[in-house]
């Protein structure tokens, strides 16, 4: 599974990388290049609810909860924070990536459920003044808390709300200059559905 | 076909979106968050029909790009239809209007002409208040930023209670103050809640200013977004506001939740009292 990940986002980059050198000067993106850019961060979105689903189960060893964690982490812009609200607490509570992570692998259930709608929302991407591309993708989770005798305890579905943030970059292979489209996520806004 | 799209938007088996490369795992019923509008720009897609009802980008030159029936049907969807304060009347003639055939309508999401109203709490002096932030689009280097335009805070409005106060007998500098080198100007700071009273009538406080001053001075602090609302002028002839509904409905997400028609003059004056200008 981590293979076929690693080698579909390979690819999706080195599609975006090819491309890259053809854009002009102002760097427009064309519906073509937003569409493979759209595959590399929907890639990231891929990899993070894994991630997350992986640091919430129960099961999972605390050293590899916090391999995971390292691995998430690496996916977001430094300073990227969760900000969470729920129907009863409808105050956005702000968290940082790591503490965001933490909390969810220290959640005070003896087994929990986190599943993933197949929906997936992806924006335009937006071009900020520093000539960074942005764009928000939006996914919907189903989180279940399970107790040991009481069975299911805690139930909600939240609609995440992801920025990703595009740039282009470029490195030497070989001599020769090539350009590509960087992909990270940034800042999280995460709220519970009505039910 | 067109009509077989529309029907599919709205009743969307969740069976039929089992798309390859899709992120999810969870077989549950989604169809609701495929008809809800999702994100701002997803109510500007449909506004405009530039999307499929999958979600997916058009572009100019696909088929069914800015198609007009394909907008009527959306536009439809984009409505509070929990809400009787836009009639049907209004919401027909505005449809109708955006999708003549002579001259159709679109949002643009940078033609300037609508920005974001933002209920934030704040604490200020220690104790907990509320507090309006009106926001827009600003252009700088080819790209683009959410600029703070103005704020509205009910307490700044108290400080100037006065302004404009034709009632009062009392408190005013007399008009020789000036021959005694304004000597008894000091009486005004005397009584520091009532400074209001000797101001130019015609003065309109700058709220933003004051804001950006409290919190410079650290006297008001952040604490959370509580609401966000839009509020669009572009289309001519019309306002309309369009808020987030976090309801268990297809009839849910960003949606138009108020409407009026309006001439060109009238917008101009409802734009200042939105952002409470006087």
């Amino acid at each position: 599974m981590k293979i076929r990940s690693s080698v579909i986002g390979l690819i999706c980059l080195l599609i975006v990388a090819s491309g890259a050198l053809a854009q002009n000067k102002d760097e427009n993106i064309s519906p073509q290049r937003k569409q493979a850019i759209d595959s590399l961060a929907l890639e990231k979105v891929r990899d993070l609810s894994k991630y997350i689903s992986i640091i919430g189960n129960k099961s999972t060893p605390w050293s590899e909860s916090q391999r995971v964690i390292e691995r998430a982490a690496e996916l977001f812009m430094e300073n990227s924070e969760i900000g969470v609200s729920a129907l009863s607490r409808p105050d956005v509570a702000y968290y940082k990536v790591r503490e965001y992570f933490d909390r969810l692998m220290k959640l005070n259930y003896d087994r929990v459920t986190i599943d993933w709608y197949k929906i997936q929302y992806v924006s335009d991407l937006e071009r900020q003044p520093d000539g960074t591309y942005v764009g928000v993708i939006t996914i919907y989770q189903r989180f279940q808390g399970f107790d040991k005798e009481k069975g299911l305890i805690y139930e909600d579905t939240t609609k995440k709300d992801i920025t990703v943030y595009v740039k282009r970059k470029e490195t030497q292979i070989g001599g020769r200059l090539i350009g590509f489209w960087d992909v990270l996520l940034g800042d999280i806004r995460v709220k519970e559905t009505s039910k | 076909m067109r009509i077989f799209s529309f029907l599919f938007l709205l009743l969307m088996p969740a069976s039929l979106f089992c798309q390859p490369g899709s992120i999810g795992s969870f077989s549950g019923d989604e169809s609701k968050f495929y008809a809800q509008t999702k994100q701002v720009n997803q109510f500007f897609r449909r506004f405009n029909a530039e999307e499929d009802v999958k979600g997916k980008r058009t572009y100019s030159g696909d088929s069914t790009f800015r198609d007009l029936k394909s907008r009527k049907k959306y536009l439809n969807i984009l409505f509070d239809t929990y809400n009787s304060s836009v009639s049907t009347d209004d919401k027909n003639t505005f449809i109708d209007q955006v999708t003549s055939k002579k001259n159709p309508e679109f949002l643009d999401f940078h033609g300037g002409d609508w920005f974001s109203e933002v209920s934030a709490s704040f604490t200020y002096k220690h104790e907990r208040v509320d507090i309006i932030l009106y926001m827009k689009l600003e252009k700088q280097n080819n790209g683009y930023k959410w600029v703070f335009s103005n704020a509205y805070f009910s307490r700044f409005n108290d400080l100037f209670a006065h302004v404009g106060d034709t009632t009062n007998l009392k408190l005013f500098l007399h008009p020789l103050s000036h021959e005694l080198d304004f000597m008894n100007i000091h009486k005004v700071f005397e009584e520091p809640d009532k400074l209001d009273y000797y101001l130019d009538r015609y003065y309109r406080p700058d709220q933003l200013a004051l804001f950006v001053s409290e919190i410079k001075n650290g006297n008001l602090k952040f604490e959370t977004v509580k609401e966000v609302k839009f509020h669009f002028l572009q289309i001519p002839g019309w306002y309309f506001e369009v808020s987030y509904f976090n309801r268990n409905s297809n009839n849910s997400g960003w949606l138009i939740s108020n409407m009026l028609k309006i001439t060109e003059k009238d917008k101009k004056e409802l734009l200042r009292n939105y952002i409470h200008e006087n």
